[in-house]
């Protein structure tokens, strides 16, 4: 009652002094408001003290006031900038410079289509900024939000270079349509994930990859609803908005050369058994079968006399190197930022290399006070050397850790053994090192990001915005093998004498983004709207060849094939026509609040739910404003934040929801066959979300902390719901069932020590709880890969969360007979897949980061560390390495040694017999706790002083070195914790299938700027 | 603020951006489309064609591989079930003949349903359509029965009725498959069809005395052959090889049909060239073997290969010839042929007891023993015969995916069986309804074969 009292005293007092000032003699004081730098300060407030009567700067930093006496101090604040006061006297121009407070939270950042200080947020957003990343040998910008950036998980899913990345905002909200976050650059939807049309293995490309990191000036992570939901149908999933950097005005031209090289290592190699061990094993297992392993050919002294470690086989010490040069500068009128970047990095694998070369070149010009036209432009090209992997037979690194012992990649005379040879391993593992070597897989893309915007100030409180962009990108797959690998020869039926491929794959999304912006002040209270449309158009074109029978080796390119048998040439294209409004006020920077609209038609939705509205509201209350509030204490800011409001996806691919028949042939005649389920009713995925934030900040800025939590229901599920194949059809596209999301984000950056010596610490940690609230009918859905004896690896059930894991429960090994014993879940007396429970999930209870910043004089000092806290990890690779003696094709794991062999044992590793599938059924004996904290990165740096810099024109010299992935604690027993197979995938998130681990990068560089 | 909303307007008309929400599929037709007209008449045909084809490897797999003729020495596990005599549920191969059975039967649904109200098409091809769609509906639901007993009947394309669905009592089904032969069983289907890939006259004919013989209908099943035979449509060929390594030989009656361009390989789910050659991943039993290179089989030897470089381990070196590689043309599946033909009449022969002299069961065995060059059949009683004629399908019929159903229906397959694996459990005379089913239909809840 008494804050409300306080409030009303205030507004009165607010209302009554004013009518004081028309008594006194009036008159103008004009002036200009800069920066240290001499740049102007737009928006900058300027009152006479102890009034209510002021302005801000216009554009140019100009004001104009009115005061009434020589007496009046006039007040000159900014947020981010330390406030000035200035006797009138009899002064009629009164220039003022305000000097940058470093402590403030005062950067402006973007958010969705206009700009907010950051002090002043009221959504969830959370900001990495280009310092934060400076060090970090990565390919992909994605990978920069790693551990940065609480509630945000990024997953590299293996090792190989412009590999696929898996990053999740806020949990899955999604079972079958994507769960990939929207990545907006400079205004443009970008297109995420794999580009590439052909499998390989799981090992996907990244479309990201194709970007320039070190071109990135902040992302800034869209979180809750008042946040994202001005993007409305795609914004469920979270939205990245990425800044590219732009030139300063009036700063002299600067010319920056970055240099890196580095080498890189697979970080940890997974032990497996010689050729002698695995020969014992091998006759064991036989001889448990009831069969002579001398009869089998598996025979001690003959069949180990060759030992070959196939890892390290096909592993190398790989290089990286990149190259960067960047300008910026400008004058008044025209800024400009460009850089052109190479960079090379090859995998740990033989023959797998990344290289990209990209430019780009930013633009701004002021044409009057009121018009100004900008551009962004960025160009790059890559060339993508691939490898097979993972889930492939012929995979290099799979095929290195199956392949048996015995067998050798080269022959007498230093070739590489191929088909034709008699020591040719063959099916199922090949000669690896020949499935790297030989084939030519070349994935190049040429990417074009390019956008052109115009900016017109029709009065002092409306602004017009125009922009055109496009995201263009052209995949061109180039792909050989020969006769000597497992396709183009091994396997008759596929190559038989070289196997050819070649597509490509054209990928352009056209977007139109037109606003109109209002900003006014009334007194205390700030008014800033937007309205606008938007108007997006996605094309994807592809088309492939394929062709065999080529006539040597020495031919690899389709022309010359016997057969060109398959080939296709397909178009699809979708669009999106939007309209949004945005509406934000605060009082005196103590109460805010916000209403932001969106409506999305899409064309993948039927005519009857075509279009859907996305509406949000939040509100921002900063108490420490408050008169009530104790002054001069160490709390320097306190804001709660609340928001509400709704979000959509429309990630489901085209044409889901019509009834349709596609082509198909049969004894050569073509025709065509049903393909899919007519759902007129297909909707939107809608999540409901409501976050509740403080912001808090302690010791002027030294400490500053942020909570939010947040509880998000998605509904509508977008579903290919398994539907029994009595329908004729496998699945029905539909609205489903309902996920919710519930966590809490923490993070917290401090400033322990200042001065010479500095020492700042950043950390964030999140958790988040997903589960499946309901499906349509109460039946479980499987997914995953396919498991023996227990349907599927995979099962998304109500009440557990996406990403649990199906199989039987292993409740050990029998000491006296060594078979595996399972549970007899449904006691009908017999183990089937009905016996089948939920053993794990891939769900963390808490991930996070933790980055320490050290500096002394001019050496600073950075160690990133990362974690992951209470998932569990399916090591699916393990049916394969820890098989029972299922078969003997592969290569077994070290705790093949703790098999049981003779009553009386007691291990959990069952009896090895050859052809015994029962005790490699699929159970929770294959998962394992995939908790691990990594020490993700550690750089070392060294600003040269400038005494000595100075002697070459240059302004700063910094030669620093980098290593990532140094080390990780985890019990996980297979290579890398931090893996999955299935690329992106929501349901079986968490599977180890072969996956080649991370690898560690150690490199130095060097940086001029001139 | 006019201004602003001149602006405003320009920005909004310079795009007519409504095309952006209506873009067309290019390569989809939409359902209400595919049948609407007598041209896309014969492409739903083969629509159906092409349903009917996927059934042709998993019930190879069936019947071959159920029973003692195949060894799995490859990665897919599904395969190793068979293999071992572990079948789960969960197999893949078991999903993949349901899906294709009711696939089929889907199809034939959707034009039993559609076709009377399609205009302009002709009487003669709206009933050799009918007649069609009939016999490969009738067709599905006979490999159905018999691979996993009881099973559901649809006979709409309704999704709600389809996928909630009981499985109907074995005389329901049976009748069902007699009342879909007896409607096919008409002129409007041609005595000679382009070629053995589509339905002719006499694979109706065939179908009806297969079904004769399982259901112990002699007398019937030795009229329809003998009618088959006697109309001289098809000859035996003359060396048996061609039967194995081409496509359409003359005794082909109805076979499913690949080319060259079109090779199952290609098929989502592993062709049998693919399992056979291409990878491998299953190869003829040591059991079947040695009967193939039996002084009885003769010339039969030719359904499988030998090549030394593959023997070691598990690898007796020995592969499946019949489908060849991707690059052969002898990928077909072998539906009904005469030799299959010669083989009924000779068991309704001996179950009628007519085993010696002119017109008898011998007479049948000899001729294809003749043909395959090896030495005559001998035979005492009744019993000897069925012993010869169950080895003579063995022999003329290895890899088309008989021997399981006819060791399961002359009640052989325990003893058989039993001795081929200790593995075996009479369970396995039926093949599991496939856990997806189970998992998704609610009325298949608690309705599965025994031992799964």
């Amino acid at each position: 009652m008494k804050h409300i009292l306080l409030i009303v005293v205030s507004v009165l007092t607010v209302s009554i002094l004013p009518s004081a000032g028309l008594l006194a003699q009036s008159r103008i004081i004009t002036g200009r408001v800069t920066d240290a730098d001499e740049f102007a300060l737009p928006g900058v407030n300027v009152y006479i003290k102890g009034t209510t009567e002021g302005t801000i700067t216009d554009l140019e930093g100009i004001y104009r006031v009115e005061v009434n006496s020589p007496d009046d101090i006039l007040v000159f604040s900014y947020i981010g900038y330390l406030a000035k006061e200035f006797s009138v006297g009899t002064q009629s121009t009164i220039d003022i410079v305000l000097d940058e407070d470093a402590r403030q939270l005062n950067e402006v950042i973007v958010t969705g289509y206009s700009y907010v200080k950051k002090r002043d947020v009221i959504g969830a957003i959370t900001s990495v900024s280009a310092e934060d990343i400076k060090d970090l040998p990565m390919i992909s910008l994605d990978q920069a939000l790693q551990g940065k950036a609480a509630g945000v998980q990024v997953t590299q899913s293996s090792g190989t270079p412009g590999g696929g990345i898996t990053v999740r905002i806020r949990g899955n909200t999604s079972i079958s349509a994507s769960n990939r976050p929207l990545f907006i650059i400079d205004g443009i939807p970008v297109e995420d994930g794999a580009l590439a049309l052909r499998s390989f293995g799981g090992q996907n490309d990244n479309a990201l990859s194709t970007l320039n990191p070190n071109d990135i000036e902040s992302f800034q992570v869209l979180k809750d609803a008042s946040a994202k939901a001005i993007y409305g149908s795609r914004a469920a999933n979270g939205v990245v908005l990425i800044t590219t950097k732009r030139g300063s005005k009036g700063a002299k031209t600067s010319v920056t050369f970055d240099v890196q090289r580095g080498v890189i290592d697979l970080a940890n190699k997974l032990e497996l058994l010689n050729s002698e061990e695995l020969v014992e094993l091998q006759r064991e297992a036989i001889t448990n079968s009831g069969a002579n392993p001398d009869e089998a050919g598996i025979i001690k002294g003959v069949t180990d006399a060759v030992n070959t470690d196939w890892i390290d086989r096909v592993t190398r010490q790989a290089i990286m190197e990149q190259y960067q040069m960047s300008l910026s500068g400008g004058d008044e009128k025209t800024r400009f930022y460009s850089s052109f970047n190479y960079r090379g990095e090859e995998g740990v694998i033989l023959n797998n290399q990344f290289l990209r070369f990209s430019g780009s070149l930013n633009l701004d010009h002021q044409v009057s006070d009121k018009l100004k036209f900008g551009n962004n432009l960025t160009i790059s090209k890559t060339r993508n050397d691939r490898i097979k992997g993972d889930n492939f037979l012929d995979g290099v690194y799979s095929g290195a850790v199956k392949s048996l012992p015995f067998y050798f990649p080269f022959d007498e005379n230093g070739r590489i053994i191929g088909p034709d040879n008699s020591n040719y391993a063959g099916f199922p593992n090949f000669n690896p090192v020949g499935q790297a070597v030989l084939p030519r897989f070349q994935t190049n893309t040429l990417k074009v990001l390019a956008g052109v915007h115009g900016e017109y100030q029709l009065n002092e409180h409306f602004r017009a915005r125009a922009k055109v962009s496009i995201d263009y990108n052209d995949v061109a797959e180039d792909q050989f093998e020969p006769s000597s690998t497992a396709i183009g020869g091994f396997l008759a039926s596929v190559g038989g004498q070289g196997y050819g491929v070649n597509s490509t794959g054209t990928y352009a999304t056209f977007i139109n983004t037109n606003t109109i912006t209002y900003n006014q002040t009334f007194g205390d209270h700030v008014i800033n709207a937007t309205a606008g449309t938007e108007f997006l158009q996605r094309t994807e074109n592809t088309n492939f060849v394929q062709g065999r029978l080529f006539p040597s080796d020495d031919f690899t390119y389709i022309t010359s094939a016997g057969i060109v048998d398959a080939g296709s040439s397909f178009s699809i294209s979708s669009g999106l026509n939007s309209y949004f409004v945005e509406a934000r006020y605060d009082y005196k920077e103590k109460y805010f609040a916000s209403v932001t609209t969106r409506y999305d038609g899409s064309s993948r939705f039927g005519e009857n739910n075509r279009f859907g509205l996305f509406p949000s509201v939040s509100a921002g209350y900063r108490i420490v404003n408050e008169d009530f509030f104790p002054k001069n204490t160490i709390i320097d800011d306190l804001k709660l934040r609340g928001s509400y409001g709704l979000t959509g996806n429309e990630r489901i691919g085209d044409f889901a929801f019509l009834g349709t028949f596609a082509s198909t042939t049969y004894n050569g005649v073509t025709g065509t066959a049903p393909a899919n389920l007519e759902n007129p009713d297909l909707q939107w995925e809608v999540t409901r979300e409501a976050n509740v934030g403080i912001d808090l900040s302690l010791f002027s800025g030294r400490l500053q902390t942020t909570v939010d939590g947040y509880s998000n229901l998605t509904s509508k599920l977008l579903f290919a719901q398994p539907i029994p194949l009595t329908t004729g059809f496998g699945s029905l596209q539909g609205n489903i069932g309902e996920v919710s999301n519930l966590g809490i984000e923490f993070s917290l950056s401090s400033i322990n020590f200042d001065g010479d010596f500095k020492w700042s610490t950043n950390l964030n940690i999140a958790r988040n709880e997903n589960l499946v609230k309901s499906l349509a009918d109460t039946l479980p859905l499987f997914r995953g890969y396919t498991a023996n004896g227990a349907g599927n690896t995979n099962i998304v059930k109500v009440g557990y969360p996406l990403g649990t894991f199906w199989g039987l429960n292993f409740l050990g090994v029998d000491p006296a007979t060594g078979e595996a014993i399972y549970e007899d879940v449904n006691g009908d007396g017999q183990i089937s897949p009905d016996d089948g429970m939920v053993i794990g999930t891939a769900q963390p209870a808490f991930v996070g980061g933790i980055t320490n910043n050290l500096s002394y004089k001019g050496f600073d000092l950075s160690v990133f560390l990362q974690f992951s806290y209470g998932n569990d990890l399916l090591n699916f690779s393990n049916t394969a390495l820890l098989n029972a003696g299922e078969d003997i094709n592969n290569n077994q794991v070290r705790k093949a040694l703790d098999r049981w062999q003779e009553p009386g044992d007691i291990t959990d590793v069952p009896r090895y017999e050859l052809g015994n599938t029962r005790n490699n059924w699929h159970s929770n004996r294959f998962l394992e706790d995939g908790s691990f904290l990594r020490v993700k990165n550690i750089s070392l740096g060294y600003n040269v002083p400038l005494r000595y810099v100075e002697r070459f024109k240059a302004q700063g010299v910094r030669i620093y070195g980098s290593a990532t992935n140094v080390f990780t604690w985890t019990n996980y027993s297979g290579n890398d914790p931090e893996v999955s197979t299935l690329d992106g995938s929501t349901t079986a998130q968490g599977i180890d299938f072969f996956t080649l681990p991370q690898v560690k990068t150690m490199m130095i560089g060097i940086n001029v700027k001139f | 603020m006019a201004r602003v909303a001149l602006i405003l307007c320009f920005l909004m008309v310079g795009f007519g951006c409504n095309d952006f929400l209506e873009p067309q599929p290019v390569a989809l037709l939409i359902d209400d489309l595919a049948l609407n007209e007598a041209r896309d008449v014969p492409s739903v045909e083969i629509g159906l064609y092409s349903a009917f084809r996927s059934i042709g490897a998993p019930k190879v797999i069936a019947g071959d591989m159920t029973a003692d003729m195949l060894t799995h020495i490859g990665t897919f596990n599904q395969y190793r079930e068979f293999s071992n005599k572990q079948i789960t549920s969960a197999n893949g191969s078991a999903n993949a003949l349901w899906g294709s059975i009711y696939r089929t039967i889907y199809v034939a649904n959707f034009i039993l349903e559609r076709l009377p109200d399609v205009p302009g098409v002709t009487e003669t091809e709206r009933n050799e359509v009918t007649a069609t769609a009939r016999f490969l509906r009738g067709y599905a639901y006979f490999v159905g029965l018999y691979t996993f007993g009881e099973i559901p009947i649809t006979t709409t394309t309704d999704l709600e009725s389809n996928r909630n669905v009981p499985r109907a009592s074995r005389e329901e089904v049976l009748q069902f498959i007699r009342d879909d032969y007896f409607a096919a069983t008409t002129d409007a289907l041609p005595d000679d069809p382009v070629n053995a890939g589509f339905v002719s006259r006499y694979a109706v004919l065939a179908a009806r005395a297969r079904l004769g013989l399982y259901e112990q209908n002699w007398a019937e099943a030795e009229a329809l052959a003998t009618e088959i035979i006697a109309s001289e449509q098809y000859e035996l060929e003359e060396d048996y090889a061609d039967i194995v390594l081409s496509d359409f030989s003359s005794e082909a009656i109805l076979e499913a049909g690949y080319t060259v361009n079109d090779d199952p390989g290609t098929d989502a789910n592993f062709g049998l060239n693919d399992l056979f050659r291409g990878r491998r991943e299953i190869i003829p039993s040591n059991e079947t073997v040695i009967a193939l290179n039996s002084d009885e089989a003769g010339d039969r030897f030719v359904n499988i290969s030998f090549n030394l470089s593959a023997l070691g381990g598990a690898d007796n070196g020995w592969s499946v010839a019949k489908y060849g590689t991707a690059d052969e043309d002898n990928n077909n599946i072998i539906i009904f042929r005469l030799g299959e033909i010669y083989l009924i009449r000779a068991e309704a022969r001996a179950q009628l007891n007519r085993l010696f002299g002119a017109n008898s069961a011998l007479e049948d065995v000899n001729v294809l023993r003749t043909r395959a060059n090896a030495p005559l059949a001998v035979a005492n009683s009744t019993e000897q015969m069925l012993r010869v004629i169950e080895r003579e399908r063995l022999y003329e019929l290895a890899y088309e995916g008989h021997r399981w159903y006819d060791l399961v229906r002359t009640g052989r397959a325990s003893v058989v069986m039993n001795a081929f694996s200790p593995n075996w459990s009479n369970n396995f005379e039926r093949w599991p309804i496939p856990l997806r089913e189970i998992q998704n239909n609610p009325s298949l809840q608690g309705a599965q074969n025994p031992g799964y």
